[in-house]
């Protein structure tokens, strides 16, 4: 599960931005083998192995399915029992209103168990990701929710290779724009303050570049 | 990190000699020996229990001196069993009063527990047969590497048929009472005392033609389309290119089709005419997913005994795991199947369907039915729940021991309330006859192991299913 905010707060990046997710993934493992930190990866859609190359591990997610889905089992026999034998018997079709009639509870306990699960996965994979309703994220590109692939790495982390190395690697590994100072910008931003605000950083980046 | 990818299977064999050859040759010996052993305990002790119901019954023969006063003893009986008007007592019993001069016999049990094992040992092989045929129909590629292991064990297909057929055909008037009925003078006669009008609404599947004919017919076509289907696998090896492939898809369409109604048909024909007065609609799916799920715990034991021997390495835990997940989702699936025709009946609460369950919820049967709802639903389900216990090899075995002896239960308690009743039980003779049976199950399919690469080489998916992988 990835520990980190999908708020970037004002930090600056480099980074490959890739339209081909296995040149991504390659990039990555590259990057990983000669001792590179990697920030996080964004990507449309999940890319297979990525998680793994980027040494995140299982998410515990399904022992909180398993949880979600006893405390709906239990839940719904709690339900049927207390409607059917404690509170308010009633004879149907003649049968007995105790327990042996836990057949008649087994749609209940089921649909229960299900509906637990779904909501609380829900729930639970949302707060764990901190994509509460209405927030509006950072991105580093538009497109890193279409059909691009953004690979970032943290410039205030201390890495094994100089910027420079690390950009003309990942053009080497089929990046199609590189950038050294990407800083992300929110989406509640307007076009216009979004365009400036890629224009200053874009600005300062090139000005690195001509200091060096 | 980087995987590394597999580019080319190679070949690899079984030998089917030493110890592999000897185990299931001896396995057969000791269980026939324990079932011959088994009966005849079986024999002594019932002759020694019944001794007071054989002199009444002998003393009534006697004195009437011809069989005209049994017929019509059990006409009347029939007429109060009739599901219709009888309300109380479960059609088992009636069943066992209504054929009373020859009634359970120690014989019975003997030819109940050949048909009981016979039949849950062909299972396994329809099911092996019905999921390449899946496997084909969906184009799915990840349970290719597995491919002959699925052949091998539908290689039982011929032998477990001849032995099915042949005890069905021994054992029609001892385990059948519609058999007996039909043979009984009041079968086609409304006017007769004994005249059943149910067994008579059945008579259009019930009869000779679907025993001697019908049966035997399903399955020489189902032996034909996997002879079939193997010989196409067998040529792929030494042909590349896809022309095997298109035609065991076509062929695989067929079978599906066929087997959807022919696989019913039987399973109404060989168990639920036990019961003949009781039907379900649920029973068939019932069967299906008997073997279905049973089918897959045999193919994951023998993919993990190969691979204690040291073969199929290839074979990767991540279809491993997906094999366990077809256990997992089966074992739910036979769960939803065994509810959907329970609740119905239990609901409902109409007698002529209750005496079945009736049956299997009184004397010694009771116990049995929690166990096999147990074994077969929630001990399987909790112990392949979590994901590591679909990757380690102890635990699946065990899972597929537990599915295994489960549906053992179940298929007992499928034959043996309607045949032996009371006198059923689970002694040497039913250890021995599903030893016997499983030695000469597992002869079959490792023979038949060692006769073909352990891996389609050339089958247009087997790189896929090598490296198959479904992500975290």
């Amino acid at each position: 599960m990835v520990d980190k905010s999908i708020l970037l707060d004002n930090k600056k990046f480099t980074v490959g931005i890739f339209d081909d997710s296995d040149k991504l993934l390659h990039a990555v493992n590259t990057l990983k083998e000669k001792g590179v930190k990697i920030f996080d990866c964004y990507t449309p859609f999940p890319v297979h192995h990525l998680d793994h190359a980027l040494g995140y591990h299982r998410t515990n997610l399904t022992i909180g399915a398993f949880l979600c889905g006893l405390l709906g089992c239990l839940s719904g026999f709690t339900l049927a029992y207390y409607m059917n034998v404690v509170d308010w018997p009633m004879i149907i079709g003649g049968k007995p209103q105790d327990i042996s009639v836990f057949t008649s509870f087994i749609p209940v306990m089921f649909e229960l168990t299900i509906l637990f699960t779904a909501f609380g996965m829900v729930i639970m994979f949302f707060a764990r990701t901190r994509m509460i309703h209405g927030i509006k994220e950072d991105l580093l590109s538009r497109r890193q929710t279409d059909d691009h692939m953004v690979l970032a790495i943290d410039n205030d982390q201390d890495q094994s290779l100089s910027n420079k190395d690390i950009l003309e690697l990942l053009k080497k590994e089929g990046a199609i724009e590189v950038n050294d100072s990407k800083e992300a910008f929110n989406t509640s931003l307007t076009s216009e303050e979004e365009l400036t605000k890629i224009l200053k950083s874009n600005k300062t980046s090139t000005k690195k570049t001509k200091k060096k | 990190m980087g995987h590394h990818t597999i580019q080319e299977v190679s070949q690899e064999k079984f030998e089917f000699q030493g110890r592999a050859k000897l185990i299931p040759i001896l396995l057969i010996v000791l269980g026939a020996v324990l079932a011959i052993f088994g009966s005849l305990q079986v024999k002594n002790n019932w002759n020694s229990e019944d001794s007071h119901h054989s002199t009444t019954e002998t003393d009534s023969h006697a004195i009437e001196g011809h069989n005209a006063h049994a017929d019509e003893h059990s006409t009347t009986v029939l007429l109060i069993d009739n599901p219709h008007t009888e309300t109380t007592q479960p059609a088992e019993s009636h069943d066992a009063h209504a054929d009373e001069h020859h009634g359970p016999t120690w014989m019975t049990r003997v030819w109940a527990n050949l048909l009981m094992n016979s039949y849950y040992f062909w299972l396994f092989a329809v099911a092996a047969i019905f999921f390449i045929a899946v496997n084909y129909v969906a184009n799915a590629g990840w349970a290719v590497m597995l491919k002959r292991i699925m052949e091998a064990q539908s290689s039982y297909l011929l032998v477990g048929s001849i032995l099915l057929v042949g005890i069905i055909i021994g054992s029609k008037d001892t385990l059948y009472h519609w058999v007996q009925y039909f043979h009984s003078s009041a079968a086609g006669n409304p006017n007769a005392a004994g005249y059943d009008k149910i067994l008579e609404s059945k008579s259009w599947l019930l009869n000779n033609t679907s025993l001697f004919f019908f049966i035997p017919f399903v399955t020489i076509v189902w032996i034909m389309i996997r002879m079939k289907l193997r010989r196409n696998s067998l040529a792929e090896d030494s042909d590349k290119g896809l022309s095997m492939f298109k035609s065991s898809t076509k062929w695989s369409a067929g079978f599906i089709f066929f087997f959807a109604f022919s696989f019913s048909a039987l399973s109404w024909l060989i168990i639920m005419s036990i019961d003949a007065h009781w039907y379900s609609t649920m029973f068939s799916v019932y069967n299906f997913a008997i073997s279905f799920v049973t089918g897959l715990s045999v193919m994951m034991i023998i993919l993990q005994y190969l691979k204690i021997k040291g073969k199929m390495t290839l074979v990767s835990d991540e279809v491993t795991h997906d094999l366990g997940k077809f256990m997992f989702a089966f074992c739910v699936f036979w769960a939803y199947i065994f509810l959907s025709q329970w609740l119905l009946i239990w609901y409902t609460n109409l007698p002529e369907e209750t005496v079945y369950f009736a049956a299997r919820l009184s004397g010694d049967f009771k116990p049995l039915f929690f166990i096999n709802l147990f074994m077969c639903f929630i001990a399987p389900f909790l112990v392949l729940m979590m994901r590591n216990a679909k990757r380690s090899p102890v635990v699946l075995i065990l899972a597929a021991s537990i599915i295994l002896i489960g549906h053992w239960v179940d298929m007992y308690l499928l034959i043996m309330p309607g045949t032996v009743g009371d006198y059923a039980g689970i002694g040497l003779l039913e250890i021995g006859t599903t030893i016997c049976f499983f030695g000469i199950f597992a002869y079959t399919v490792l023979h038949s192991l060692s006769k073909a690469n352990l891996y389609p080489i050339n089958h247009p998916y087997v790189l896929e299913s090598a490296n198959h992988d479904v992500g975290p």
